[in-house]
C-alpha cells in the first residue's frame, strides 16, 4: 500500500531529534532532562507507529521506501538499543561533562539514518542512510570533548568512515555505470534479464560496496578502526556503536548476498570472499581478545567477533538466525555494557581487571548480571546466547558450510577462555581497589534488569519471537 | 554585446590566473583563483550550458575552494622550500602542462578541422535535473538534507562554545 504513513516512524525520530536539539539550544536548565523526555517520547512514538504497520506493507516515494517486515522488526530493534542507550546516558552524560541534549540529538539522528538503511533497496538511499548514521556517530563517539581518547577515537572513526564512504561512492558509480539502475535487484541481475548472471563489471562495483559495508560492521581486514573507537566512546555510545551500525550493514548484506549464489560464476566467488573474511573475522577477533587487559577493550574485540558470527548466518542464507542472533545481541551486549557503565565513578572509567576483582563479593547483583551477560556471549546453554549460535550453526550445516561451522565453533571455543577470565578476576581474586559505583542511578539499573530478562527469557522460551521472525521472513521471500 | 561580455569575461579569467601565478601571497593566490573559477563559470553561462555554469561556480569556486581557503589559514604554510623539492616541482610543471597543451591543440584541431558535429542535447538539461530531483529522487533528496543536519550538529556538538566557558 502506497501511503504517506510509511514515513511516520522516520518523521516521528527525525521530529524528536529536532525537538530535543531545540529544547537544548533555547532552554536555560543545564541538566537536559527535557531534550531526555522529548526523546524518549519521540522513540516510543516511532516504536508505536511501528507495531501499527506490522502486516500492512506500507511503502511510499515509488517503493524507495518500503517497511517490508523485516525492516520494521529492525526499526523495533533500533528504537529498543537507542531507549537502552538514552536510560544509560541519563546519569553518566552529567558526570562526565557530556552535553546530554546534543547526544540525544545526534543519538536519534543515527537512528533515522539506520531507519532508512534498512527500509529501502534502492542502494542511492542505503548510501545517504549509512552516511546520516556516520556523521552522526563520528560526533557520537567524540562528544566527550575534554577526554582525549573520546576524540582521537572520533578522528580515527571519521578518517575511516569518510574512507569506506569513498569506497560505497566508487562501487555505487561503476553499479550505476553497468546496469544504468540503482536497486538492489538490478545490481544482481545481468544484461539477460533478471535471472541472468550480472557482469563482471557489476560485481566489481558490487565487491567495492560490500567492503565499504564490511569497514561498517568492523569485518577483519577492515576493522583497524574498531578496537580504539570502541574503547575510546563514552560507554553507552560504545554500546550503540557495536549493535545498531551492525545489525543495520548485516541486514543490508543479507538482503543483497542471499541471492547471489545461484547466479553463476564471479558472484559466488564473491560469496566465498565473505566466508572467508567471517573466519578471519572470528579468529582474529578472539585471539586479539585474549591479550587484553581492559575490558572494555576486551569487549570492543569481542564485538569484532561477534560480527564474525552473523557473517556465517549471512553466508549460510540463514534469516531468522540472523535476526534472532541480532536481537540476543543487543540485550547481552547492551546489558554487559551497561554494567561497564555503572562501574566508572565521577570522571574516570574503571574498567581493568584489577578494578573488577573482589566485585562478586562486594556488589553481588551487579557481579553476577555481568557474569550472565558474558556466558550469554560466550554461548554456554540456558542462556540466548548459546541458542542464538546453535541455530546459525546448524544452518550452516545444513547448507553444506561444514568447514565454516567447524571454524566458528572453534572460535567460540576461544571466545570462552577470555570471558572466563573475567569472570574469575570478579569471583576469585581479591580487591586491591575498592570497587567504585554509581550507586543512585535507577535508569541504568533498569536498562540492566530489562537486558538480563531479555538474556533469560530468549535462552528459555525463544518461541514467541523466533515465529515473529519467521513470519516476517515468509512474508519476504 | 555578447562579445563585449565574452572579452571582458576572458581578461577576467586570464588576467585573474595570472595574477595567481605571480602573487606570493598564498591567500590573494586563493582568491584570485576563485575569480578565475567565477569568470570561467561566466564564460560557460555565455556557451548556453547552465547546469555547467552553475556547478562551476558552486563546487569549484563555492565549495572547494573556500576548503583551500581554510586550510591556508589554519596550517599558514611560510618556510622556503628545499631546492630539490623546487627542481622536481619545475619538472613535473613543465611535464603537465605540455600534456595539458597537447591536449588543447589535439581538441582545437578537432573543433577547427572536423565536422560541427551534433552539438549538446536541445536545452532542459536544468530542466530534467530539476524534474528527477522532484519527482524519481525526492526521497534521496529529502535526506541529504537530514545529512546535512547532523553534520551541522555534529559539528557543533564537536566544536560549538563550551558548556559552562
Amino acid at each position: 500500500m502506497t501511503t504517506f504513513m510509511a514515513l511516520a516512524p522516520l518523521l516521528a525520530v527525525v521530529s524528536g531529534a529536532l525537538a530535543a536539539l531545540l529544547f537544548e539550544a533555547f532552554l536555560k536548565r543545564k541538566d537536559h532532562g527535557v531534550s531526555a523526555m522529548a526523546a524518549i517520547i519521540s522513540l516510543f512514538t516511532a516504536g508505536f507507529l511501528i507495531v501499527r504497520s506490522w502486516g500492512l506493507e506500507l511503502a511510499y516515494f515509488g517503493g524507495r521506501l518500503a517497511l517490508d517486515p523485516l525492516a520494521l522488526l529492525l526499526m523495533a530493534v533500533f528504537v529498543l538499543i537507542a531507549t537502552f542507550v538514552l536510560l544509560m546516558s541519563l546519569e553518566y552524560a552529567p558526570r562526565r561533562d557530556i552535553n546530554l541534549g546534543q547526544l540525544c540529538g545526534l543519538l536519534l539522528l543515527a537512528v533515522s539514518g539506520l531507519m532508512i538503511m534498512v527500509s529501502s533497496t534502492d542502494w542511492l538511499v542505503v548510501f545517504l542512510g549509512l552516511e546520516v548514521l556516520s556523521v552522526a556517530s563520528y560526533a557520537l563517539t567524540g562528544i566527550r570533548r575534554n577526554d582525549w581518547a573520546s576524540s582521537e577515537a572520533a578522528a580515527k572513526y571519521f578518517l575511516m568512515g569518510s574512507f569506506a564512504g569513498a569506497f560505497f561512492v566508487f562501487g555505487l558509480a561503476i553499479l550505476f555505470g553497468a546496469t544504468g539502475d540503482l536497486s538492489l535487484a538490478a545490481s544482481l541481475s545481468g544484461p539477460g534479464g533478471p535471472a541472468g548472471s550480472p557482469s563482471l563489471a557489476s560485481v566489481f562495483g558490487l565487491g567495492l560496496i560490500v567492503v565499504a559495508l564490511f569497514f561498517k560492521i568492523a569485518i577483519v581486514p577492515f576493522h583497524m578502526w574498531a578496537p580504539d573507537v570502541y574503547q575510546g566512546a563514552p560507554t553507552p555510545v560504545t554500546a550503540f556503536l557495536t549493535i545498531a551500525p551492525k545489525a543495520a550493514g548485516l541486514v543490508v548484506l543479507f538482503r543483497v548476498l542471499t541471492p547471489l549464489p545461484g547466479r553463476g560464476g564471479t558472484p559466488s566467488l564473491l560469496m566465498q570472499a565473505v566466508a572467508v573474511a567471517a573466519v578471519l573475522t572470528m579468529f582474529v577477533g578472539n585471539l586479539a581478545a585474549l591479550r587484553q587487559k581492559d575490558v572494555k577493550r576486551l569487549l570492543a574485540y569481542s564485538a569484532i567477533a561477534h560480527s564474525g558470527y552473523l557473517l556465517v548466518a549471512v553466508v549460510a542464507g540463514d534469516g531468522t538466525g540472523l535476526v534472532f542472533y541480532l536481537i540476543v545481541y543487543m540485550f547481552m551486549n547492551a546489558g554487559a555494557f551497561g554494567v561497564l557503565a555503572a562501574l566508572s565513578g565521577r570522571g574516570e572509567e574503571h574498567t581493568w581487571f584489577a578494578d573488577l576483582a573482589g566485585l562478586g563479593r562486594q556488589h553481588p547483583w551487579l557481579a553476577a548480571s555481568l557474569a550472565i551477560f558474558l556466558l550469554s556471549l560466550a554461548g554456554i546453554p540456558p542462556t540466548a546466547g548459546f541458542l542464538a549460535k546453535f541455530y546459525i550453526f546448524s544452518a550452516a550445516v545444513a547448507q553444506g558450510h561444514v568447514l565454516l561451522a567447524v571454524a566458528a565453533v572453534l572460535a567460540s571455543l576461544i571466545a570462552a577462555a577470555y570471558y572466563l577470565k573475567v569472570i574469575v578476576a570478579m569471583y576469585m581474586q581479591d580487591a586491591e581497589l575498592e570497587p567504585v559505583l554509581d550507586r543512585e542511578n535507577p535508569a541504568l539499573h533498569l536498562v540492566i534488569f530489562l537486558c538480563l530478562f531479555g538474556v533469560v527469557q530468549l535462552g528459555l522460551w525463544p518461541g514467541n519471537l523466533l515465529t515473529l521472525i519467521r513470519q516476517a521472513f515468509i512474508a519476504l521471500f | 554585446m555578447v562579445w563585449v561580455v565574452f572579452l571582458i569575461l576572458s581578461f577576467l579569467c586570464i588576467g585573474s590566473v595570472a595574477a595567481m601565478i605571480f602573487s606570493r601571497n598564498q591567500a590573494h593566490n586563493a582568491l584570485f583563483l576563485v575569480l578565475s573559477f567565477s569568470s570561467l563559470g561566466g564564460l560557460f553561462g555565455l556557451l548556453d550550458a547552465p547546469f555547467a555554469a552553475a556547478v562551476q561556480v558552486l563546487v569549484y569556486a563555492g565549495a572547494i575552494m573556500v576548503l583551500f581557503l581554510f586550510a591556508i589559514m589554519m596550517f599558514n604554510l611560510r618556510g622556503e622550500l628545499p631546492a630539490r623539492v623546487k627542481k622536481a616541482r619545475l619538472a613535473l610543471t613543465v611535464g603537465l602542462g605540455t600534456v595539458l597543451l597537447a591536449e588543447l591543440l589535439l581538441a582545437g584541431r578537432k573543433l577547427v578541422l572536423g565536422s560541427p558535429g551534433a552539438g549538446p542535447a536541445a536545452g532542459g538539461d536544468t530542466a530534467r535535473l530539476g524534474h528527477f530531483l522532484f519527482s524519481d529522487y525526492l526521497y534521496a533528496f529529502e535526506i541529504t538534507s537530514l545529512l546535512i543536519l547532523a553534520a551541522l550538529v555534529g559539528a557543533l556538538a564537536l566544536a560549538g562554545k563550551r558548556e559552562g566557558s
